[in-house]
């Protein structure tokens, strides 16, 4: 699948942290590659990457790459926002169901207003100048 | 439960702006504040200081200076006691687990009196300030604080979705805003008691689409003070009080919203802590006669109120609409204002909730009393109702 990157002025307002096992995840987001584990037992995606299943809490995980598509479930759009977000308000939030059955919730970006639950929407890396976030578009 | 647990008394300040700035002269003292609601709730419920047997304090906000608050005001107060003295932190459901905790210490044989009490001072802080804090309790840090989330932007979400898929309009849900507002007019607790028509919530600033400031949670300080006490201390106060009935607890096991795509808005938290509440009191949602929701935005109020049987799914936002939730209505629900109006000073609000459903019980709310309110209920939560708490109270004279 092409990377689909979108360059962002400036650094991240709230930088993630980085673990050894998330690492892996923005690394790879980074180039604009979506990965994620996945249970090897009963072969259920999980999403942010965890080193056991929250489903059956096997331990055997392997990396696999993270389909990007999914359904717009609902959105907002904020207006009062923290003061480390003050100056990229009004932003527009969304919660995605995946297509691989994972519900992930992010920044919707490059939406017109009235874009309607349910639209096809995909992740898309938001490249900025101190390291990468995600968010969704739509398709 | 063990021993059969009342409500016996209870004493806040009003809901507002209780903090001065942090430059001000003169600042008012947390400690200070709580003693008073102490006294007073005291008096309330017949007993005496030398009754009380433990004390669960919400823990406070970050911004009151003084730490291990519990320990503090034991000696603030001189109260030594042989029930725990402790504090309970757990986002807005902090009051509730206070509650719990002093009920448990009653129930148990541990104490025979007890309090659930606290305070809540933010309002030293501006509200970007605040959000810098409190986006981090409601989101995974790493991976969705990061884009902003705040935690009334979960509620907004439940609000688009609700209109999606039942056709609810803003207007309906705005009903909630103008009905709690009428009803914090009658509150002397309340933190906003000048009428709002329905054309002024719509017209306020949007907060978090499609909720604008009429339909959103104002910030609050607030200080209040909740006795419990063994069903034989209540009946030989010879005072009306509120015998709790039913208690339920339920996590949904999921931070927000749930990795496994689900119904949302199905509230389903609410839905099973009000099922084994229900089910201990031996009651069904239709013999309440009241209910005090913890609801800090218009939509959460309507998805609690259907989630836990008082309305039919979908039809909580038309029944606020037609008036069935007002006082006088087929169900009132947050005669006291609701977090909207009444105030929400987050860490004590299901304290103020309770003293809400003890005046309704003792037939004390004045102009905005239940008519024969014999059942009510209390519900308080944390996150996106990921968690519920539901405890079902009787009149008893």
């Amino acid at each position: 699948m092409s990377p689909a990157i979108l360059n962002r002025s400036g650094n991240r307002p709230y930088p993630p942290r980085r673990s050894e096992l998330t690492a892996r995840f923005w690394d790879a987001l980074a180039q604009g590659r979506f990965l994620t584990t996945r249970c090897r037992a009963c072969g259920s995606f999980s999403f942010p990457p965890r080193s056991f299943c929250p489903s059956c809490w096997n331990a055997e995980m392997e990396w696999c790459d993270l389909p990007q598509g999914g359904v717009l479930y609902s959105k907002t759009v904020v207006h009062v926002a923290p003061a480390i977000f003050a100056h990229e308000t009004p932003y527009a939030l969304c919660i995605v169901d995946l297509d691989v059955g994972i519900r992930v919730a992010s920044r919707l970006v490059e939406a017109r207003a009235d874009l309607p639950l349910g639209a096809r929407v995909s992740l898309v890396a938001l490249r900025y100048e101190d390291g990468a976030l995600f968010a969704f578009r739509p398709e | 439960m063990n021993r059969s647990v009342a409500v016996i008394g209870g004493a806040a300040v009003p809901c507002g702006r209780l903090m001065a700035r942090p430059d001000a002269d003169v600042q008012v003292l947390e400690h200070e504040v709580l003693a008073g609601c102490v006294i007073e709730a005291l008096k309330d419920a017949g007993v005496t200081k030398a009754d009380i047997g433990a004390m669960v304090f919400a823990q406070p906000r970050p911004y009151t200076r003084q730490l291990y608050f519990a320990t503090f005001m034991a000696h603030y107060m001189r109260l030594p006691m042989d029930g725990l003295v402790m504090e309970v932190l757990g986002n807005g459901m902090t009051g509730g687990f206070a509650f719990e905790q002093a009920v448990d210490q009653v129930a148990s044989g541990r104490a025979e009196v007890a309090l659930a009490l606290g305070v809540n001072f933010e309002m030293g802080a501006t509200t970007a300030e605040h959000l810098n804090t409190t986006m981090r309790a409601t989101g995974d840090v790493d991976f969705q604080s990061s884009c902003g989330f705040t935690p009334i932007s979960w509620y907004a979400m439940d609000a688009v979705r609700y209109m999606h898929e039942h056709g609810a309009t803003r207007a309906q849900l705005a009903c909630v805003a103008v009905k709690n507002r009428d009803h914090a007019v009658m509150n002397p607790l309340a933190q906003f008691r000048t009428p709002i028509t329905l054309e002024e919530v719509l017209a306020q600033r949007p907060i978090v689409e499609p909720l604008g400031l009429y339909e959103v949670p104002p910030r609050s300080d607030g200080a209040a003070c909740v006795v419990v006490a063994t069903e034989d201390v209540a009946r030989a106060s010879g005072r009306p009080y509120a015998l709790l009935r039913g208690r339920g607890f339920h996590h949904d096991g999921s931070h927000q919203i749930s990795e496994v795509p689900n119904d949302m808005i199905a509230f389903t938290a609410a839905a099973r802590a009000a099922h084994i509440a229900y089910e201990q009191a031996g009651i069904s949602a239709r013999d309440l006669s009241f209910a005090e929701i913890y609801a800090p935005c218009t939509i959460v109020e309507v998805l609690v109120s259907e989630a836990i049987g008082l309305l039919p799914r979908g039809q909580g936002a038309i029944a606020a609409s037609e008036g069935q939730t007002r006082l006088n209505g087929r169900i009132p629900i947050c005669t006291s204002g609701g977090l909207t109006s009444r105030g929400h000073p987050p860490r004590i609000t299901p304290l103020y909730n309770m003293i809400e459903v003890l005046e309704q019980l003792r037939h004390q709310a004045g102009q905005r009393q239940v008519k024969d309110a014999r059942l009510g209920l209390a519900v308080c939560e944390l996150g996106n109702y990921n968690a519920a708490m539901v405890h079902v109270l009787e009149a008893k004279a």
